[in-house]
Order: C-alpha cells, then structure tokens, then sequence
C-alpha cells in the first residue's frame, strides 16, 4: 500500500510519453573532473620499471656463463626482447591517453566516474546503496601522494566503483562526504 | 551430560509450543550427527582425492598393487579414520539458543566460534536428509546479509525443534524490524524495548500467538503434480543431479553395459570393422543408438527432476515465501518478498512448445559463493509452471507487472553489425584465407558454415533485445531461441553504468547496465537519448524514494 502510492508518484516520471525529463538531474550535464595527472605518471613509470625488469632478467640468463642455453633460446633472444618492449609500448600508451579521460563527479546524491579511450564508461553509483568504502595506497601512490577510493555496493565485488589517482586530500574529502551522508551514516 | 540436553528437546518437543531457547548450557547434537559428519568428511576427502589420484597414478604403479593386501588395509584405514573423525567432530561440535543469540562451537582442527543475534538472521533452511528422516530430525542452516562466511549450521535437531527455531527467528526479525520503525518514526521506545523481549513471560506469550498466527496464514501459492516435474525434467536438462550422484560408478556401469550388448551379440567393433554392412545401415544403427542415449538422457533428467522438485509447494506466511520439495532429501527455502530484487521467466524452445515457463524470484546473490542454482536459497525457482500461473506467480510478487507487452524497445541492428566486426569476422577471414592458400577445401567451407552460424545467432540475439518500463518496474526481453523476461523495481537498483565506443556515439547508440545484488542486467544498443532519460529517471528513483533494496 505504502508502496503503491510510492510508485504512483512516480508514474509520471517514468511513462514513455515526452514529459517535463529536463526537470530531472541528468547524467549528461555532470561537470566532471578530471582526476590528477600524476596517476599516469605513476602507471607510466610502473610499466617501464615491469619492462626494464623483466628485460634485465632475460639479459642476463642470455649472457651469464654458469650453465649452457638452448640454441633455440639464443636465436628467441632477441625476439623476446622486442615481444617484451612492445606489450610495454602497447600498454603504457593505452595508459597514456586514457588515464587523462578518467573523470569523476560528485553530486549530492551520488558519485560518477567515467573512464575509457574507445569504450567510454560512465558509471554513477548513488551513496544510498553504498555500503562501505576504502582508500586504497599502494606504494607508488603513496609516494605521488595519491589514492583510490573504493566505494562498495550489494552489486558484489565485480561491480566496485573506485576512482583512481585521486589527490589524497580529495580522495579523503570524498569519502568523509560519503561517510557523512546521511543515508550511509544512519546505519 | 550427552544425551541429555537432546532428551529434553525432545521432551519439550511434544506439546504444541516447543522452547526455543537452550538456556545457559552448551547442548551437543542427536547422535545422529555422528552420520552427518561421517559422510560430510568421506565427501571432502572423496573430493580432495580427485586431485591427488593422478599424482598418485604417476608415482606408483596403482594397478599392480590395487590388488595387493596393502592396498586394502590402507583403504579400510582410510575409511576408518573418516568414521572416526565424523566421531570426533561430533564431540568437538556444540551450541546453544540464549539471551537472543545462537551460538556453535565447531571445528576439530580449527576451532570456530559463530555468534548470530536472532534478529540479524536472513534466511532460515531446513535440510532434511535421506537418513535423518526416519528419525525426525533436521539440519538448520541459519545465514546473516552478509557473506556465506557467516553462517551457522546447526546440525541435527529434532524437526519441530527446527521449524520453532525458525518461526521464533522470523518472529525476532519482525519485532526487531518494527522496533526499527517505530524508534525511526516516533522517536518513542514501546513495550517492546530489548529489556521486555529479553524477560521471557511477555515475550512467549506474543511469541506463542504469532506462532499460530503463523500456521493459519501459512496459504500455499503453487504446487507442482508429478507430471509437471515430468515436463520440467524433459525440458530441462536435469542430468546432472543424477550424474552427479553416480560419478563414482560409471566404470562399471559401462561395462555392464558393454558386457550386457555383448550377451546379446551385438558388439560394437564387429559392427564397425566389417565391411559386409552397407553405409546405411550403418548409419540407421548409429541413429538407432544415438536416440537411446538421448532417451536415456531424457530419463534421467526426469529422475533428476524428480528427485530434487519432488512435492513441491511454493507457498507464503506474511511477508515470506517458501518452497518446500524433494523426494529424498526434503528442503525447505525461504525467502522474504521486499529482498526479491528480480524475477526471471525463462522459457527455451521446449518450453514455448509446450507453453511452460520456469520462474525465479532472485534476492541478493553473495559473491564468490558457488551454489548449485537449484538448490541455492538466493533463487528461488518454480519449476515449469504454465504460462497462466507464471503471469499470476509474478504479479503476486511484483503487484500488477506484465512481462507481455508491446512497447519492448528494441535495440538497434548495429549489434549484430558490430560484433562481427569486433570479434568474428577476424579470426574466420584468417582461416578462409589459410584454407585458400594450403588448398585446403574443407578448412575453407567449415570457416564460412562457423561465420554463417555465429552471424544466425547474433541475428537471433538481436531479434528479441529489448527494454521498457512502466511507472513501477523495468522490463526486459531477451532471448536467442528461447526467451527469458526479466523484471525488477528501478528503485532496487544499486549501480548505473552507460557505455559507448566512439563509433556508437556518432550513431547515437549507449548501452546500458543496472547492478542490481542479484547480479547485472544489460541491455545494449539502445538510442542514446532513451538510455540517458531512462538512466536518470531510474536514479531518481532510487535516490528520492529512498526505499530500501532490502
């Protein structure tokens, strides 16, 4: 009963026919900041450290002299480098001109992040349904002074909602905002 | 010390209202837990022998000693010491019902201690065993919201033990939600405060009302006949609960079978090598054969069926359903209305056939948490109900929705268009052009079949794709051969996500997700300018009704 006057409300909202949309908060006006742009740096220097590591270790299984290669293995030698250098080329130009399309908004009943180079992402996860959040360093952040925030709903582990490379100081206004709410900190 | 406390269950058992509380003493379980532990261990070891038996094969040479004598003591020590142990963890299990909480002590090795408040508690199953029935007892299992961790098992107690516990547990929600209520509405603490609910008097006697409150409102919504489990079982492949269960025979059921065609003279490489058969008849045995199988098959999906759908009955006391069915291992699941996030009709091609539909209330699914879909207490399924019944089930669920409607949005041509173009057309052109190349007709002719295929199911895919909402729910259609509806309450929703690649954007497409705690519903290829009203309308749902999803 209570439900049905509810939903009755928002009947006219809702039908398919044109209606007065434009008074409803909309997705597409949100003005969205882009998160910091040392989290490419960070994703940058990451990836050529994993590349330039990795490449050692081959060198030096190439050109060490305490047991004999395979033949084969000293043919590929060269072959695995560039495969290594490429992947890493590959990747850390992805991360070059998508880290700076990742935007975030917070409005007062949700937070929005959209992300993504070819596949443009635009996820908005209302603090109503939030059920508890994080801030996520890991060294490389704490170093650039960075962090994620991780915002987790009953959608389950795949559906986290996390905006990443987040200046600590905004990262913990973030979630104090979302803490405060008054729909998450009623419980 | 041991027996005791169960004698006094039972005692207390025999009038109308059992106690539901153990009081201050730790309780140990029937002893018919000692079989419950037993065979939960032989199938935990049964299950870590899967992994270990070829590393085992590698190292020894088991079929020269399988014979040998040692072979068999170590067996019969193996299955010895699985006897023992379910001993062991019967004495080392132990629980009790006090001040509100239910509390187990369990694990041999790794000593647990799960303390559930009643009123915490979400869902309450009764198990019933093939072996505990001609006994009367139950197993109850008692899970919080949260994660499958916190769970509670209490193993064996009498049956009207187990259902008092769960009416009382049910019962403690209710109080403990309209506490919440009220305390949130009138800012004013009635007689229920935790002090009267704790002192006991007050508190059985609402208790004891509510119980036969409980009985007589207990209304059954569906049951199922033998023969609609029957149809269920041929149109759903079942199998498997039978496989299952007689993995461990299949050897010796394939050689009696071969042993038994032998008998009757027909073996199978004679067939084969002799070149007196023309190709026909051939062919005419191998269909002959291939239709038993598959009969076989259809059998044993019915006993599938049979077995676990047995007596079904979905029915509803207040604000819950329940679903009671099996033929031997009797269960019971229940589930409360305002948790169902969603329900699913499905309905594959056997089913349009013969106009029958399966349905599921889905509530939140625990993540990481791998239950069979049958059994599992987040999907509740209604097994091959007819089309009129399933359009009354869902309406009694969801007042007033219908998933046959004619204003399904569907969604553009362009995602048959693009997904041949982003993950089929590549790897099929580079065998068409291999098998072009090496001359290789055959390679040529299966890459061009395999792209006809996938584009027909693509455009099958396509076909019926589609979304609607009226003022209450969202609605959508999907389905290949069969088709499955979907609908859930916009304001349940927990996440909204709207993706587009840069090649939909130039043709005003976006494809949208809802996360939902039963899982994630998407609809792509939709017009741009639909996804973002619905997307918008669909969080202003949610954020100023601000319902609960739970």
């Amino acid at each position: 009963m209570h439900n049905e006057i509810m939903s009755e409300g928002s009947a006219t909202v809702f039908s398919n026919e044109h209606i007065q949309t434009t008074e409803l908060p909309s997705l597409q006006e949100l003005g969205l900041t882009p998160i910091s742009r040392r989290y490419r740096t960070i994703n940058l220097s990451a990836i050529s450290a994993i590349a330039l590591v990795l490449l050692l270790i081959v060198t030096a299984l190439r050109f060490q002299s305490f047991f004999e290669l395979p033949e084969d293995l000293v043919v590929a030698y060269p072959y695995i480098c560039s495969v290594i250098f490429g992947l890493a080329f590959l990747w850390a130009s992805y991360h070059f001109f998508a880290d700076t399309r990742i935007t975030y908004a917070v409005r007062e009943q949700d937070v929005s992040k959209q992300s993504g180079l070819i596949f443009r992402k635009l996820s908005c996860q209302p603090i109503l349904r939030v059920q508890h959040v994080e801030l996520n360093r890991g060294p490389l952040e704490r170093w650039a002074g960075l962090a994620s925030l991780q915002v987790f709903s009953a959608g389950g582990e795949m559906y986290t909602f996390e905006i990443p490379g987040l200046e600590l100081e905004k990262a913990q206004k973030i979630r104090q905002f979302i803490l405060d709410h008054k729909d998450v900190s009623a419980r | 010390m041991m027996d005791k406390p169960v004698a006094a269950l039972d005692n207390a058992a025999s009038p109308s209202i059992v106690k539901v509380e153990t009081g201050d003493e730790w309780q140990r379980l029937s002893l018919i837990a000692i079989v419950y532990f037993t065979v939960r261990n032989i199938m935990g070891m049964a299950q870590g022998l899967v992994y270990i038996i070829p590393a085992m094969a590698v190292t020894f040479n088991i079929l020269e000693n399988i014979q040998s004598p040692r072979a068999y003591a170590v067996i019969a020590g193996v299955l010895l010491l699985t006897s023992l142990s379910g001993v062991v963890s019967f004495f080392m299990y132990k629980f009790r019902v006090h001040n509100q909480h239910v509390e187990v002590h369990h694990g041999v090795f790794q000593r647990r201690y799960t303390n559930l408040p009643l009123w915490r508690i979400q869902n309450v199953k009764i198990e019933l065993p093939f072996y505990y029935r001609p006994f009367g007892y139950a197993l109850v299992v008692l899970d919080t919201a949260g994660s499958g961790k916190e769970e509670a098992k209490i193993v064996a107690v009498p049956l009207n033990y187990a259902h008092a516990l769960k009416k009382r547990v049910l019962f403690e929600k209710e109080i403990h939600n309209d506490n919440a209520q009220s305390a949130d509405s009138h800012q004013t603490v009635n007689t229920s405060s935790p002090d009267a609910m704790m002192s006991g008097d007050h508190d059985k006697r609402d208790f004891a009302a509510a119980q036969q409150d409980e009985n007589a409102s207990e209304e059954v919504l569906n049951r199922r006949s033998i023969g609609d489990i029957v149809i269920h079982g041929i149109t759903n492949n079942r199998v498997w609960i039978i496989l299952g269960a007689a993995a461990p025979f299949y050897d010796d059921v394939f050689g009696f079978i071969s042993e038994w065609l032998a008998e009757k003279g027909l073996q199978l490489n004679q067939i084969v090598g002799e070149q007196t058969i023309a190709w026909w008849q051939f062919g005419l045995y191998a269909f002959v054969v291939l239709m038993m199988i598959m009969a076989a098959i259809a059998l044993l999906s019915v006993g599938g069926a049979l077995f676990t759908f047995y007596g079904y009955t979905l029915s509803r006391s207040n604000d819950r359903y329940i679903r009671r069915s099996g033929l031997l291992n009797k269960l019971e699941v229940s589930m409360r209305a305002s948790r169902i996030q969603m329900i699913t009709a499905k309905q594959d091609w056997l089913d349009k056939l013969l106009k029958r539909v399966n349905l599921y209330f889905e509530q939140n699914s625990t993540a990481g948490q791998q239950i069979q879909e049958l059994m599992s207490p987040n999907k509740l399924i209604v097994p091959s109900v007819t089309e009129a019944e399933s359009v009354a089930l869902s309406r009694e669920v969801f007042p007033r929705c219908s998933f046959q409607r004619q204003n399904y949005k569907s969604i553009s041509k362009r995602f048959i268009l693009f997904w041949l173009a982003a993950a089929w057309t590549a790897p099929f052109l580079l065998a068409f052009v291999v098998g072009a190349l090496t001359a290789h007709l055959d390679i040529m002719l299966i890459s061009a079949a395999g792209f006809c295929l996938v584009s027909l199911v693509l455009v099958l895919r396509w076909w019926r794709w589609g979304i609607a909402s009226d003022g209450r729910y969202i609605y959508v259609r999907r389905g290949r051969i069969g088709v499955d509806y979907l609908c859930f309450e916009p304001y349940k929703v927990q996440q909204v996500m709207i993706k587009q690649s840069v090649f939909m954007k130039r043709k005003k497409l976006a494809t949208i997700k809802f996360v939902l705690a039963s899982g994630a519903v998407t609809v792509p290829f939709l017009p741009e300018e639909y996804v973002h009203t619905l997307a918008d309308s669909v969080l202003h749902e949610v954020e100023s009704t601000r319902k609960s999803w739970m």
